[in-house]
């Protein structure tokens, strides 16, 4: 039977909540999922919550996911990215988001470069956090959506083979994943150029391989992640053609193969590097279902923390 | 002034653990006697039942704060917090502004802490301003008191420095610190690399950074000759490698941070940053390899690795926190707190203070009538509990505050002045 109630106040990474916390999620997302689709897409669950979005890196498509959640859950909603912000005038991440709160902010989104960024902030607010992101470590609702996606797209996980192939050097969609399809009993690879593959990510009970291939003949679900050549001080590729050729996902790949594949991203994709345009809007593709989802799933999480009774 | 410590044991390298309970009266400074049972008047009476005295103990490598970062620490009150940790000298980094490198910078860090219970010996810049190019003038820095050279927590990547500091010191029997770590090899790092770094997608230095640079050194001392120091080791492969490199007879030394012998980096999976450290918490494996280092004498001895930071700088998103907490107050505590009844008293009076003296070359005095009196008095069994209002240090970085800890210098003494908390 799964809980009522989400086990955590805040939503930092996918390594602190349970199992039935992840159900809990998917079953309201589903329901979610059927108001979105209705004419009328809008509940009145989060009436007297304020959500404040706060960006300390760029983004579109969360923060657009987000901010459609919240207005769907009819919550009260402010933006704040950095770019516009105080922060280019030396303010505290902690003096940023205590002045937010002073205006009375029930929750915080935030995406910000460090790693465990929200986990500091929690240890000084009373506002629940939603972790959109924080550097190399998790991001939580991407994992999620992904992983209701694969339910959706298989009926089940547990068993099922997913590989999330790209750079998983500096990828918290890596990490989180990880912890997700593990907890829900799936068998993961990462695939990669060793140098985008952290040396001890087989600690965390993933199999690693460095042949695309082999990979895509092994797997049920091919997670395919962007080549985040921002994020990277150092040349860890020679060039993006060389993992194109070598790695990057194209019909020919697919059609050598003995079986379906399930070709996931989550965005935004770089057509004709990590995948070709003819295989991101294939059949095999559920990208934009994967968009849909990320919609409900954050509905789930954000009215699961506000509804939680301590 | 009379002090008189009651029903302690005594422990000295030179002289062994003392079989009985012994008194020890010092007077106008002056050690004047040592026996079973004094019964002269005094002005202060500390009564140490269960506890042992030493020679006074060193720690190398304690940032003053002052000058330049005097909002973290200054020398009124680094020297207490040491005297409150049961030190009586601290061997200090040059790295304040301006680092010390010249003779004014040093004789401004000798005379500020004269006449304090704990006394300053201040290393000099082995480079300019620290900064890993050229030697600084390490012979006139020596002849105004310098006692060592280093640049401190700036490793030096520049090959042909060290080379040359090796070479140069030689000509007075100078001694270079170092502290080990291949900067290049991944730019950026949090913490440890392992599975502990993994899981929180933190960028890790790997143990290998450290080890690649000690077999540099080790390899650059075999060429040079000279006196070298590698200061805050934290792996097992820097162990077996000195351990070699001692045996073959090589003038090497090492030491390495209460921090690193007491805790390992699954102390940051909750991302605090007061155990964001350099050189980083490793692994259980590389904390039992630093204490078998330490029993066998691989290692020379510990240090505090004291590092004063403004909550401004600490208390921030984990990246963006400074490496380094105090410790001064706090040392001994947690080594006796994490190693129990192993931790000896003779290996106590070695690592925190002979260790140390007979590499810089410290002649404290003897524990005996006649001689000054240098001492510290530590309880292993002393339960207390770390309380912030308590810090004496400036700062209050350190995990610690608001634990119960085991064992505690419950007095320190030099001349005629004395810290004790009771």
């Amino acid at each position: 039977m799964s809980a009522n109630q989400i086990s955590t106040r805040h939503l930092l990474g996918i390594k602190d909540i349970n199992e039935q916390d992840i159900e809990l999620i998917f079953n309201t997302a589903r329901e979610f999922k059927e108001v979105i689709n209705r004419p009328i897409k809008k509940v009145p669950s989060l009436r007297d919550i304020t959500i404040a979005n706060i960006f300390f890196e760029n983004s579109t498509r969360t923060k657009l996911s987000f901010e459609l959640a919240e207005k769907r859950l009819s919550a009260d909603v402010v933006n704040f990215a950095a770019s516009s912000s105080s922060v280019s005038k030396g303010e505290t991440l902690l003096d940023t988001v205590n002045n937010i709160l002073s205006m009375k902010v029930d929750m915080v989104v935030m995406r910000h470069p460090a790693p465990g960024a929200p986990a500091f902030l929690a240890k000084h607010i009373q506002a629940n956090i939603v972790n959109a992101g924080d550097g190399t470590h998790e991001h939580p609702t991407q994992a999620l959506l992904d992983a209701y996606s694969i339910y959706e797209a298989l009926g089940d996980i547990a068993g099922k083979k997913v590989a999330i192939i790209g750079d998983i050097l500096h990828s918290r969609v890596a990490l989180s994943n990880i912890y997700c399809l593990k907890k829900l009993g799936a068998h993961v690879k990462v695939c990669g150029p060793p140098t985008l593959i952290p040396k001890h990510i087989a600690s965390l009970g993933v199999e690693i391989s460095y042949n695309i291939d082999d990979t895509l003949q092994w797997c049920d679900v091919a997670n395919v992640l962007r080549i985040q050549l921002e994020r990277q001080e150092i040349k860890y590729l020679p060039s993006l053609r060389e993992y194109a050729l070598y790695y990057g996902i194209n019909k020919a790949r697919l059609d050598k193969l003995s079986k379906k594949t399930v070709i996931m991203h989550p965005g935004p994709i770089n057509r004709g590097v990590e995948i070709t345009s003819d295989v991101a809007d294939s059949e095999h593709s559920i990208i934009l279902q994967q968009v849909e989802n990320g919609v409900a799933i954050r509905m789930a999480v954000l009215y699961l923390l506000a509804s939680r009774k301590a | 002034m009379r002090i008189l410590i009651k029903n302690t044991k005594i422990v000295h390298h030179n002289t062994g653990l003392s079989d009985s309970e012994q008194d020890i009266l010092i007077d106008n400074g002056i050690i004047r006697e040592v026996n079973n049972n004094i019964s002269q008047k005094a002005d202060k009476i500390i009564e140490a039942k269960g506890s042992y005295t030493s020679s006074g103990w060193t720690d190398v490598g304690t940032r003053t704060g002052e000058p330049g970062y005097e909002h973290r620490e200054d020398i009124d009150s680094v020297t207490e917090a040491a005297a409150a940790g049961g030190y009586t000298t601290i061997i200090t980094t040059p790295n304040n502004i301006p680092p010390t490198q010249s003779k004014s910078d040093i004789l401004y860090l000798k005379q500020k802490s004269e006449g304090k219970l704990t006394n300053i010996l201040p290393m000099a810049a082995l480079s300019f301003d620290c900064a890993g190019k050229d030697i600084a003038e390490l012979y006139d820095l020596h002849s105004s008191g310098a006692i060592a050279f280093t640049d401190g927590p700036r490793s030096i990547q520049d090959t042909g420095l060290l080379k040359r500091g090796l070479e140069y010191v030689q000509a007075f029997g100078g001694l270079i610190l170092h502290s080990p770590v291949n900067g290049e090899f991944n730019k950026g790092w949090q913490m440890n690399e392992g599975i502990i770094s993994t899981s929180l997608g933190m960028k890790g230095l790997p143990d290998i950074a450290e080890v690649m640079m000690v077999e540099r050194d080790l390899r650059i001392l075999e060429y040079t000759g000279g006196r070298l120091h590698l200061w805050n080791i934290s792996t097992q492969g820097s162990v077996e490698l000195v351990r070699r490199a001692k045996k073959q007879g090589l003038n090497i030394s090492c030491s390495v941070p209460v921090m690193n012998l007491c805790f390992d980096d699954g102390a940051l999976t909750g991302f605090d940053t007061n155990f964001k450290l350099s050189p980083p918490l490793r692994t259980a494996e590389h904390r039992n390899a630093l204490w078998e280092g330490l029993v066998d004498g691989t290692i020379d001895f510990v240090t505090s690795e004291h590092t004063p930071l403004e909550n401004d700088v600490k208390d921030l998103e984990f990246p963006y926190a400074k490496f380094g907490t105090i410790q001064l107050e706090t040392a001994y505590a947690i080594l006796q707190t994490h190693y129990g009844k192993i931790l000896t008293p003779q290996l106590t009076e070695k690592i925190f203070s002979q260790g140390a003296n007979t590499i810089f070359g410290l002649n404290k005095p003897d524990i005996k009538p006649g001689e000054k009196a240098d001492l510290t008095v530590f309880d292993p069994n002393a339960e207390w509990v770390y309380l912030q209002t308590k810090i004496k240090s400036k700062s209050n970085n350190n995990p610690l505050i608001g634990k119960k800890l085991k064992g505690k210098a419950i007095a320190t003494i030099k001349g005629n002045l004395i810290f004790a908390e009771n």
